[in-house]
């Protein structure tokens, strides 16, 4: 008795030191990319309220003055300060991807996990739409688009659109995990268990997602940057708005290269870089601290 | 007392519909321990389904009906219609694969609270919850973790711990020991039987092993292609089967001892597709006649609360040895 007694506790506590709960540990990757992000995110919202100058004013200094203790990156050919246009620059090209990724990941979650876990005809009918969506291509719509509004379209219209026709993909990737996870015996059993439909979905079948969901939020936030930039590049945007796109139109429009600027071109695409290799090493990073979680890895 | 009436329960496919459960009539006494045996495809888990209220399309109940004796708040009979309300408060499931009912990437201890109603104090719970793993012979620190870092034996009893949490009347099992080891699969078992003799509700166990029942189940149901061929106690049934089918079933059982090759049953149960005619086990029982080819036997009373569809499950049926014999086609 007092054997089997002396058994189970020291068993217990196996279990127990086993089963600490542990603060997941950050993986280098994670970190690096936790670093940058902050850098930008901190830098860009913080920064902007250190100036009352309007970067995108032209004429506010002289023009291509070169870099200095009073212009970090000289001005351009508009006369603008390029550091204070880039830091606008990327606060907005934040705010508009992660507000994009924000609403294309709701939407194809909701649409895709309720697909996927209902099926029958609400299944077809969203299926349907969402497959239409996948094919039209947005590139070439975003063109049309801002080639109708005259080269000016407002900033919320471009991210409507790249909302509109961004959220089918995942909604289709989502929809396929939640129709093999409808199969799967703890579903059943939260169904067995008196759990409504609603619950199964927010409360089985979302955490199950939650990490390629992530991960695919922030690929999304790259999307949304890429394709504004790519639309401000070739002058379809609202260029008078500072984004990372349309610093690099107004540089290549005044030949930042030719007039030797070359802080105007060069530093856009280095923040570009950092900020894409920011988002990818937090999306690579907390994919592999998710599969550490489930024991995987 | 629950009461089975004539239950049809049917898949509808493409190709057609079958009759998975056909007519099975059933009265369950309270606080016993049911087993249910079979070869695979004889229709125990769709009667499970049935019992425990879950006809979902493709399964539909063509006929009949479940009471499960019990009322609601109202006074209103439980049936197997409403029975949903009270899934895990008063009939709760104990699944096959402990491997995959539990969310891989959610603590145990959420998937105790996540459905409670809104109203209670989830904390409160689970501290409830804790001391009850204690007294399943877990570690209650057990709870904290994901599924992936117990063993299956552990997983198994946090399920077991899940459906009986509530102290339900009815806990079905289906076939809870299949993916255990056997030492695992005992354990199990007893506590299964331990928490039976203690909240004194009805189980209904089903499995094809009947190893299984002879240990664990106080009555015992037979079923043989949709339907019910054997039901009485489960001693009665060990010592004296009255259904050719069950006396083929325990005599393929190895004894300690005995070193004679075992038999099985030959042949294979009929397609529920083609139309049947007379009794579904005539093509491979031995005692076969031309009655039974012609004529379905009903499920009758031989000894008291000791039922067997059969028309020889009289005393010269019982004293005559079966021979297996050439199986007709």
């Amino acid at each position: 008795m007092n054997l089997s007694l002396l058994e189970r506790d020291s068993n217990a506590t196996a279990t127990g030191t086993l089963l600490k709960r542990k603060t997941p540990r950050l993986n280098l990757r994670l970190k690096l990319g936790i670093a940058i992000l902050a850098f930008f995110v901190i830098g860009s919202l913080v920064l902007p309220f250190f100036t009352s100058v309007n970067p995108s004013q032209q004429a506010t200094y002289l023009k291509n003055l070169p870099m200095s203790g009073q212009h970090l990156l000289g001005t351009n050919a508009l006369g603008q300060d390029i550091f204070w246009f880039l830091v606008f620059a990327v606060r907005n090209s934040l705010i508009l991807g992660v507000t994009v990724s924000l609403c294309i990941t709701v939407i194809s979650t909701l649409m895709g996990l309720s697909a996927g876990y209902l099926g029958g005809w609400y299944e077809r009918i969203i299926m349907l739409v969402v497959d239409a969506f996948i094919t039209i291509p947005v590139f070439p719509i975003l063109i049309v688009l801002s080639a109708l509004v005259r080269g000016s379209p407002s900033f919320i219209l471009i991210g409507l659109v790249l909302v509109v026709f961004g959220w089918a993909w995942g909604a289709r990737t989502v929809r396929s995990m939640a129709l093999s996870l409808r199969e799967q015996e703890f579903v059943n059993m939260a169904r067995f268990s008196g759990a409504t439909t609603f619950d199964i979905i927010t409360r089985e079948l979302l955490p199950y997602t939650f990490s390629y969901i992530v991960v695919n939020f922030i690929n999304t936030i790259l999307f949304a940057i890429n394709m504004e930039a790519a639309l401000a590049v070739i002058g379809l945007s609202n260029v008078q708005v500072p984004t990372l796109g349309s610093i690099l139109f107004w540089a290549l429009n005044y030949n930042a290269l030719l007039i030797g600027q070359l802080s105007w071109i060069v530093a856009p695409i280095v923040a570009t870089v950092l900020l894409f290799l920011g988002l990818f090493l937090t999306s690579t990073g907390y994919n592999e601290l998710s599969a550490t979680r489930r024991g995987v890895a | 007392m629950i009461r089975l009436n004539n239950i049809v329960a049917t898949y509808t496919t493409q190709r057609g519909s079958i009759n998975a459960v056909d007519g099975v009539s059933l009265e369950i006494p309270d606080g016993i321990i049911l087993g249910i045996a079979g070869e695979s495809g004889c229709g125990k888990s769709t009667l499970m389904k049935v019992i425990y209220g879950d006809v979902v399309s493709p399964l539909s109940l063509s006929a009949g009906s479940v009471e499960y004796g019990f009322r609601d708040e109202r006074g209103g009979e439980v049936t197997g219609r409403n029975i949903r309300r009270y899934w895990f408060r008063r009939i709760s499931y104990i699944p096959q694969s402990s491997m995959s009912s539990l969310n891989p990437v959610v603590r145990i201890s959420r998937q105790f609270v996540d459905f409670l109603e809104p109203a209670k104090n989830k904390a409160k719970v689970l501290e409830e919850v804790r001391a009850y793993v204690k007294q399943l012979d877990l570690p209650p620190e057990a709870i904290d973790a994901y599924p992936h870092q117990l063993s299956g034996g552990m997983r198994q009893r946090i399920m077991v711990a899940l459906a009986t949490f509530f102290q339900p009347d009815i806990i079905l099992a289906d076939e809870p020991t299949t993916a255990l080891d056997v030492v695992v699969q005992k354990s199990i078992l007893l506590l299964l039987m331990e928490l039976q003799e203690k909240m004194r509700n009805t189980i209904i166990l089903v499995s094809h092993d009947m190893g299984v029942h002879y240990q664990a189940t106080h009555r015992m149901l037979v079923m043989y292609a949709a339907r019910a061929v054997e039901y009485g106690d489960s001693e009665a049934i060990f010592s004296r089967p009255l259904h050719p089918y069950t006396r083929m079933l325990i005599d393929s059982l190895p004894t300690i001892g005995d070193d004679h090759a075992r038999q099985g049953v030959p042949g294979r149960p009929p397609s529920l597709w083609e139309p049947l005619q007379g009794c579904r086990f005539a093509a491979r029982c031995p005692l076969a006649t031309e009655v039974c080819r012609q004529q379905e036997p009903a499920l009758t009373e031989y000894r008291p609360g000791h039922f067997a569809a059969c028309h020889y499950a009289n005393q010269q049926a019982r004293e005559q040895p079966l021979q297996v014999s050439e199986v007709r086609p």
